[in-house]
C-alpha cells in the first residue's frame, strides 16, 4: 500500500478557509513594537528632517516602553504561570520563558536606544549634533556626497525603526511554537540588523565589511535553518513544535504516509541537527561563531552592544524552547553534541580571547565563552536549567550592554580608541569610568557580589545538578582563562602609564550615562540581592506545549 | 538574634565606602580627616570584636551569637554568621592588627610617596577604604557558617586585596617597580582565582550532593551535623574530590608549598602594611578554612590526605626556612619565613591531635602578631633608607637603639625564643604532630635551627657592625611607630608568659571539630606529650 | 513518483549551493548559491506537504513565506554588496579582509582607516 503511494494521487481541496482567531491581547507586546516601528517609518517619509531625530527617538521609547508595559500586565494577568497559553492559531506561545525574555529584551532595547541617540561624544559640525551612525549611508565613504551630508548635519534615523523591527523579531523567535514562524522570527530579527551593522559614521570600510560578513554567514545559516525545517517536517508531518513532540515520543496517531518518513531517523537526527546550526550560529556557540568578533568589531558601537545582549536573549530563548518542547524526547541524542558544543564554545571563546588587542574583539570572544556557559545550563534539561538560563541572560544582558556602552565613551581624533594599548592608564585619567569597566569585567569574570557570579553559579549548579559534573569542571577551568584576560585589561587601566597621545573620555549626555547607571546598578542588585529575579525566573521557567 | 556579629562586619564596610566617599583633595587637612576616620573606624570595630570576644562563653554552645537571614532562597543560602573560639579569636587578631597597619602605612598613600597609579587625589581615600573593604570581607569570612557566604567573601575579598597590592608600594622601588608591582598584583589574584573557581566546582558539587539526600542548605552546622551523624553520606570517592577542591583553594591562600610562589612577589612589592594584611590576616582565612571546612565537612577524606598533606607542609617548613637564609632583600626573607610558618601550621591542623590543632590556631595568632611586628619594623626601616636590599644596612642598632630592639624582639619571636609567644604554639604543634607521626614531627624540629639561623642573620647583618655611610644619622623610630609596634611587642611577651585567655577559647572548638571527624588522640606514648597537654588543658 | 527522487534531488541542490557558497569568490555568486539553497528546501517542502497529504498544507505555506523571505534577503543582501562594491571596486570575497584576528599590534582598524583616505 505505502508503495503504491504516489504523490500525483495527493492534493486535496479545502471548501474553505476558515479565519483564524488571533488573540491580539496577549501578543500586545509584538504588536506594539511592530506598530511603532511602522509608525517610525512613516515618520521617516513625511516629517522634515530636523525633527526626525528627536521624533524617531520618542516613537522608538514609546514602543519598546509600551511593549514592556504589556509584558508586565501580561504577566501580572498570569500569562507567564497559570493562564499561559498558545495564540494565533498554536503558533506562537506565550508562557513564562517567553514573557521573561521579552521582558528582557525590550529593557535592553530601551537602553540600547539611549545609546543610539547620544549626540554629545563626537564634535558638533556646522553646530549639528551627530551620533554614531553615517550621515548618508548610501554614500561612498570619502567621497563628495558623504562629505557634502556631513556638512548638512544629516543622520541616519533609520536606524530607530530597523531596531523596532529587529526587536520585534526577537520578541517573536523565543515565542515561537512552529519552526515557520520561527524561521519568520529569525529572518525578522536578522536582516535589520544587516543593516545596522553597516552605517557606522566612522570607520566605515570596517563597517560595511561587518555587514558583509554577517550577511553572507547569516544568510547561509538561516538556509541550514530552513532546509533543517524541512527535514522535520517530513519527519513530523507538521511544523508545530509540541505535534513533532509527540511524533518523535510516539503518542501520534500515524497515517500511512507519516509511517514511511518517521521510519526514517536520518530526517529527525539530521533536520535537528541543521536547526540547531541556525539556532547556534545566532548565540555565537564555537564552531559557528566566527562571525562574531568581526561583526562585534566593525558594527556601530552601539548596535554591537544592542545585538550583543538583544540577540543573544533572543537566540537561547528560542534555542530553549526547540529542546525542550520539540525534542525532550531523544535527549540523549542531542545531549551529548550539546556537551561537546558547550565545551568547545568555553574553552576556544576563552582561549582566543587571550591573545586580542582589540576590546571590541575581546568583548566578542567573552560573548562566545558566555554563550558556552549559557549552554551548559540548557544541558541541564530541566526546570531548573530552564531557570538558570533565563536569570543567565538576563544578568549578562545589562553588563554587556554597560560594557559596549563604555567602549564608546573612550575616544580619540579617530572616533572611539578601541584598541587596547590606548586603554593603557585609564584608571589615572578618569576613575570613574575605569572603575564602572572594571566593575562590568569583574561581572563577566563571575567574581562574587556581581550578577555574573549569580548566573554562573545558577547554570554550573543546574548542570552538575542534571549530571554534567564534568561540564562545571571545564567551565571552571575556562573562567579561570577568561579571568587572565579580564584582569589583563583591568592591569592595563590601573597599572600602567598613560600613553601621551592617548584617548580621552568623553563626557556623555544623560541618554548614555543612563544606559551605564543602569547596568551597574543590575550588576550589583542581581550580585548582591538576587533573590527577587532568581523566584521570578523559576516561576517562569515552565514552557507550554 | 544579637546583632553584633554583623556589626562588627559591617562597620568596616560601612568605614570603606564612607572613606571612600570623602572629599577628595591634595591638602594636608583633608587627607587627615581621610585617615581619621578610617582609623575611627577600624578602632570601633576593634571594639565591636572585643566584645565579641567578651561575650563568648568558652564552655557554651559551639557557635554563639549566631544570626541569620535569609539571603539566596533559591540556593538555600542564608546569611548566617557564627562565633566559635577559633573565628573569634581570628576576628579579634583582625580588628587588632587593622588599625595598627592603618597608623604604620599612615603616609604610604600620600601624594609624595612613590609615584602611584591611582589619581593623587583619591589616593589616600582609596587606600584607607581597600584596607577597610579587606578587613569587612575576613571578618564575614571568620564568622560565616554558611559555605556559600564564607566562599562569596573568601572570593571577593581578592579584588581589594589586588588592588592594594598593585596601586600601593614602598619607596624602594626601583624604576620599574610599577610593572614588578602590578605584575605581582595579577600573580597574587590570578593563583588565588583559579584556587577560588576550583573551590567553586566543589561548592557546587556539595550543594548537589546534599541536596539529592534532601539537605539542600549550605549552611555549616547542618551540614557537619548531618556529616558526622551519618544522616549525609557522601561517597569515598566524591568526597576525596569535594575535599581537594575545597583543599586547593585554601592550600593557595595559607599558602602551602609548591603553590606558594605568589606569596614573596606580593609581599616585597607591596608597602609594609599591605604585606602584614597578607600574611597575617588573609592568609589566616587560608589556614582558618582548612580547620573548619576541610576537617568539619570531609573528615573521611581529610585523613586519607593527611599524610600526604603533612609531607608538603614539612617541605614548606624546611625549604621556606632554607629559601629565607638565602635572600637579599629585607621583604621577601620575612615572607619566605612566613611560608616556614605557614608550614607548621598546617602541620598542626593534619596531624589530627588536640595539641596539634590548638596549637596550629594559637599559631595563626601569634604568627599574626610576631610577623606583624617584625614586618612592619622592617618597613619602618626600609622607609628610612629607601631600600629593600640587606645589603645597604649595617650597623642601624648605634644609630637607631629602638628600632633595633623592636626589631630583634620581632626577630626572636619569629624563631620561637620561649617566653615569646610563638614559642607556645610552635612546642604544642611538634608535640601534637609527634604523637601521631614521630619522624616528621622530628624533622620538623629542625625547622626551628633554620629560623634561628635566618632571622638572627638578618638582625647580625642590618643591625650590628660598623655603621654604614648610608644608615649615619637614620632617626629612631616616631612616636606614630612607637605606637604601631608597643602594642605588638606587649602582646608578643604577653601571650608568651600567659597564652591562658587564648587556648580557653580554642581548645573546646578544636576538641568538637576533632569529635566530628571521630579522631582522639593517641594513647600517649612519650611523657613529654602528655605533661603538656596536661597542662594545657 | 515516490519521494525519494524529490528529496535526493534537494539534497543534491542545497549541496551544490553549499559548495557554491564556500568555494565562489564573487559576492554575487555566493547571494546566488544561498537562493538554490533556499530552494532545495522548497522543493523538499513542497514534496513533503504532498506526500504526507497535510491538511493545512503547513509546507507549501512555509514555501511561500520562504520565496518572500529570500527576495527580501537577496534585495537587501545586494544593497550591502553594492555599497561595498562602490567604495572598493570589488565584488571579491576574499578581498575584504580588513578586520579578522591579526596577531600583531597592527591596528586593522587604523589600516582601514588610511584605505578610506586614500580612497578619498
Amino acid at each position: 500500500m505505502i508503495a503504491t503511494h504516489a504523490l500525483a494521487a495527493a492534493g486535496g481541496n479545502s471548501p474553505s478557509i476558515p479565519a483564524p482567531h488571533i488573540e491580539y491581547g496577549q501578543l500586545s507586546p509584538m504588536l506594539v513594537v511592530f506598530g511603532a516601528a511602522l509608525v517610525g517609518i512613516l515618520a521617516e517619509a513625511f516629517l522634515p528632517r530636523r525633527l526626525r531625530a528627536a521624533t524617531q527617538l520618542g516613537i522608538s521609547l514609546a514602543g519598546l516602553v509600551g511593549g514592556f508595559v504589556a509584558v508586565v500586565v501580561l504577566a501580572a494577568q498570569g500569562h507567564a504561570s497559570t493562564r499561559a497559553g498558545l495564540l494565533a492559531m498554536g503558533s506562537v506561545a506565550i508562557d513564562g520563558p517567553a514573557l521573561f525574555l521579552q521582558g528582557v529584551i525590550l529593557l535592553t532595547a530601551v537602553l540600547a536606544v539611549l545609546t543610539y541617540a547620544e549626540g554629545r561624544l563626537e564634535p558638533r559640525i556646522n553646530g549639528h549634533r551627530i551620533d554614531a551612525f553615517a550621515a548618508q549611508a548610501a554614500a561612498v565613504p570619502g567621497g563628495e556626497q558623504e562629505r557634502e551630508a556631513t556638512r548638512e548635519g544629516l543622520r541616519t534615523t533609520e536606524i530607530y525603526p530597523l531596531t523596532l523591527f529587529a526587536v520585534g523579531g526577537m520578541l517573536l523567535f523565543p515565542a515561537s511554537n512552529d519552526l515557520l514562524t520561527m524561521f519568520v522570527a529569525l529572518e525578522v530579527l536578522s536582516l535589520p540588523l544587516y543593516l545596522m551593522c553597516a552605517i557606522a559614521r566612522r570607520r566605515r570600510l570596517l563597517s560595511q565589511e561587518a555587514a558583509v560578513k554577517y550577511f553572507l554567514l547569516g544568510a547561509f545559516a538561516s538556509a541550514f535553518f530552513l532546509f533543517g525545517t524541512a527535514l522535520l517536517y517530513g519527519y513530523a508531518g507538521s511544523l508545530r513544535l509540541g505535534e513533532i513532540a509527540d511524533v518523535v515520543s510516539g503518542v501520534a496517531p500515524v497515517t500511512p504516509a507519516l509511517a514511511v518518513t518517521t521510519q526514517n531517523d536520518a530526517l529527525l537526527l539530521i533536520g535537528l541537527a541543521m536547526v540547531s546550526v541556525g539556532l547556534l550560529f545566532k548565540v555565537g556557540a564555537v564552531p559557528f561563531h566566527s562571525w562574531t568578533p568581526d561583526v562585534y568589531q566593525g558594527a556601530p558601537t552601539p548596535v554591537t552592544g544592542f545585538m550583543a545582549a538583544a540577540t543573544k536573549t533572543a537566540a537561547f530563548g528560542a534555542l530553549l524552547r526547540l529542546f525542550y518542547v520539540a525534542f525532550p524526547g531523544i535527549r540523549w541524542d542531542w545531549r551529548p553534541v550539546m556537551w561537546g558544543v558547550a565545551i568547545l564554545t568555553m574553552v576556544v571563546g576563552s582561549i582566543l580571547a587571550v591573545t586580542q588587542q582589540d576590546v571590541k574583539r575581546l568583548l566578542a570572544y567573552s560573548s562566545i565563552a558566555h554563550a558556552g556557559f549559557i549552554l551548559t545550563g540548557l544541558i541541564a534539561t530541566d526546570r531548573r536549567g530552564v531557570a538558570a538560563v533565563l536569570f543567565y541572560l538576563l544578568a549578562y544582558s545589562f553588563v554587556t550592554l554597560g560594557a559596549f556602552a563604555v567602549v564608546t565613551l573612550v575616544r580619540d581624533s579617530k572616533g572611539e580608541a578601541t584598541h587596547l594599548s590606548s586603554w593603557a592608564g585609564l584608571g589615572r585619567r578618569s576613575p570613574l569610568l575605569a572603575a564602572v569597566f572594571a566593575l562590568f569585567l569583574l561581572a563577566f569574570a563571575g567574581i562574587p557580589l556581581t550578577s555574573g557570579f549569580t548566573g554562573k553559579f545558577a547554570v554550573f549548579q543546574a548542570a552538575a545538578g542534571g549530571g554534567a559534573a564534568p561540564l562545571v569542571i571545564v567551565g571552571v577551568l575556562s573562567s579561570a582563562i577568561a579571568a587572565f584576560f579580564y584582569i589583563r585589561v583591568i592591569v592595563l587601566m590601573f597599572f600602567s602609564d598613560p600613553q601621551p597621545s592617548g584617548p580621552a573620555v568623553a563626557v556623555p549626555s544623560a541618554l548614555t550615562a543612563t544606559t551605564i547607571a543602569f547596568g551597574v546598578l543590575v550588576t550589583l542588585g542581581l550580585g548582591l540581592l538576587p533573590q527577587y529575579f532568581l523566584d521570578l525566573a523559576t516561576k517562569a521557567s515552565i514552557f507550554i506545549r | 538574634m544579637s546583632y553584633l556579629l554583623s556589626a562588627t562586619c559591617a562597620v568596616p564596610a560601612v568605614g570603606a565606602v564612607v572613606t571612600a566617599a570623602l572629599p577628595a583633595g591634595t591638602g594636608e587637612a583633608r587627607r587627615r580627616t581621610t585617615k581619621a576616620v578610617a582609623l575611627g573606624f577600624s578602632v570601633a570595630t576593634l571594639g565591636l570584636a572585643a566584645a565579641i570576644a567578651a561575650s563568648f562563653q568558652p564552655g557554651g554552645a559551639r557557635y554563639q551569637l549566631t544570626e541569620s537571614y535569609s539571603w539566596i532562597r533559591s540556593f538555600g543560602i542564608d546569611f548566617s554568621l557564627g562565633a566559635d573560639g577559633i573565628g573569634t579569636v581570628l576576628a579579634l587578631l583582625t580588628a587588632v592588627l587593622v588599625p595598627l597597619v592603618m597608623l604604620a602605612g599612615w603616609h604610604d598613600a600620600d601624594p609624595s610617596a612613590p609615584e602611584g597609579t591611582f589619581e593623587s587625589k583619591r589616593r589616600t581615600q582609596g587606600f584607607f577604604a581597600l584596607i577597610l573593604a579587606v578587613e569587612a570581607m575576613v571578618l564575614v569570612s571568620f564568622l560565616a557558617t554558611d559555605v556559600f557566604v564564607f566562599y562569596v567573601f573568601f572570593e571577593a575579598m581578592l579584588i581589594p586585596m589586588y588592588f592594594l597590592i598593585g596601586g600601593f608600594g614602598d619607596r624602594a622601588g626601583g624604576p620599574d617597580s610599577a610593572r614588578q608591582r602590578s605584575y605581582a598584583a595579577v600573580k597574587f589574584l590570578l593563583y588565588n582565582l583559579l584556587g577560588g573557581l576550583v573551590m567553586l566546582a566543589a561548592v557546587i558539587g556539595l550543594y548537589v550532593v546534599a541536596s539529592d539526600q534532601g539537605l539542600a542548605t549550605f549552611s555549616l552546622p547542618a551540614l557537619t551535623d548531618a556529616i558526622s551523624s551519618g544522616k549525609l553520606v557522601i561517597d569515598p570517592t566524591a568526597q576525596r574530590a569535594l575535599f581537594l577542591g575545597f583543599f586547593f583553594a585554601f592550600a593557595v591562600k595559607a599558602p602551602l608549598w609548591p603553590l606558594h610562589t605568589w606569596l614573596p612577589k606580593a609581599m616585597g612589592e607591596s608597602t609594609a602594611g599591605t604585606a602584614v594584611l597578607i600574611t597575617a590576616v588573609v592568609d589566616k582565612v587560608g589556614t582558618f578554612a582548612m580547620l573548619r571546612f576541610c576537617l568539619g565537612l570531609f573528615p573521611d577524606a581529610s585523613k586519607t590526605f593527611a599524610p600526604a598533606i603533612l609531607v608538603l607542609s614539612l617541605i614548606g617548613i624546611v625549604y621556606g626556612a632554607l629559601v629565607a637564609i638565602g635572600q637579599k632583600d629585607i621583604k621577601r626573607l620575612v615572607a619566605y619565613a612566613s611560608i616556614s610558618h605557614f608550614g607548621f601550621i598546617i602541620m598542626g591542623i593534619f596531624a589530627m591531635t588536640s595539641q596539634g590543632q590548638s596549637g596550629a590556631t594559637l599559631y595563626m595568632v601569634n604568627h599574626g602578631i610576631s610577623t606583624a611586628a617584625w614586618m612592619l619594623v622592617a618597613g619602618f626601616l626600609i622607609s628610612r633608607r629607601g631600600s629593600r636590599l640587606i645589603a645597604d644596612y649595617g650597623g642601624v642598632q648605634k644609630v637607631a637603639p629602638v628600632l633595633a630592639g623592636t626589631f630583634l624582639i620581632g626577630g626572636l619571636a619569629t624563631l620561637s625564643l620561649p617566653g615569646l609567644a610563638p614559642f607556645v604554639s610552635e612546642f604544642l604543634v611538634l608535640v601534637g604532630t609527634f604523637t601521631r607521626y614521630p619522624v616528621i614531627g622530628i624533622i620538623a624540629t629542625f625547622g626551628i635551627v633554620l629560623a634561628a639561623l635566618y632571622s638572627l642573620m638578618l638582625y647580625q647583618r642590618t643591625m650590628t657592625g660598623p655603621v654604614k655611610a648610608s644608615v649615619t644619622g637614620m632617626p629612631d623610630l616616631k612616636a606614630r611607630e612607637l605606637a604601631v609596634v608597643a602594642p605588638l611587642v606587649a602582646l608578643t611577651v604577653l601571650l608568651g608568659v600567659y597564652p591562658q585567655p587564648l587556648t580557653r577559647m580554642v581548645d573546646p572548638a578544636v576538641n568538637d571539630t576533632l569529635s566530628q571527624i571521630h579522631r582522639t588522640d593517641p594513647a600517649p606514648a612519650h611523657p613529654v606529650a602528655a605533661t603538656t597537654g596536661g597542662e594545657q588543658k | 513518483m515516490h519521494l525519494a527522487y524529490p528529496a535526493v534531488l534537494a539534497v543534491l541542490l542545497f549541496s551544490v549551493g553549499v559548495y557554491g557558497v564556500l568555494a565562489r569568490r564573487n559576492v554575487i555568486l555566493v547571494l546566488m548559491s544561498v537562493e538554490l539553497m533556499l530552494n532545495a528546501v522548497n522543493l523538499n517542502l513542497v514534496a513533503f506537504d504532498v506526500w504526507l497529504r497535510d491538511t493545512l498544507h503547513a509546507g507549501q505555506a512555509l514555501t511561500l513565506f520562504t520565496i518572500t523571505v529570500a527576495a527580501a534577503e537577496i534585495g537587501l543582501g545586494l544593497a550591502i554588496v553594492l555599497l561595498v562594491y562602490r567604495t572598493r571596486r570589488t565584488a571579491a570575497v576574499d578581498r575584504v579582509t580588513a578586520l579578522g584576528d591579526r596577531h600583531e599590534a597592527d591596528d586593522p582598524a587604523d589600516a582601514a582607516e588610511e584605505k578610506e583616505q586614500a580612497a578619498a
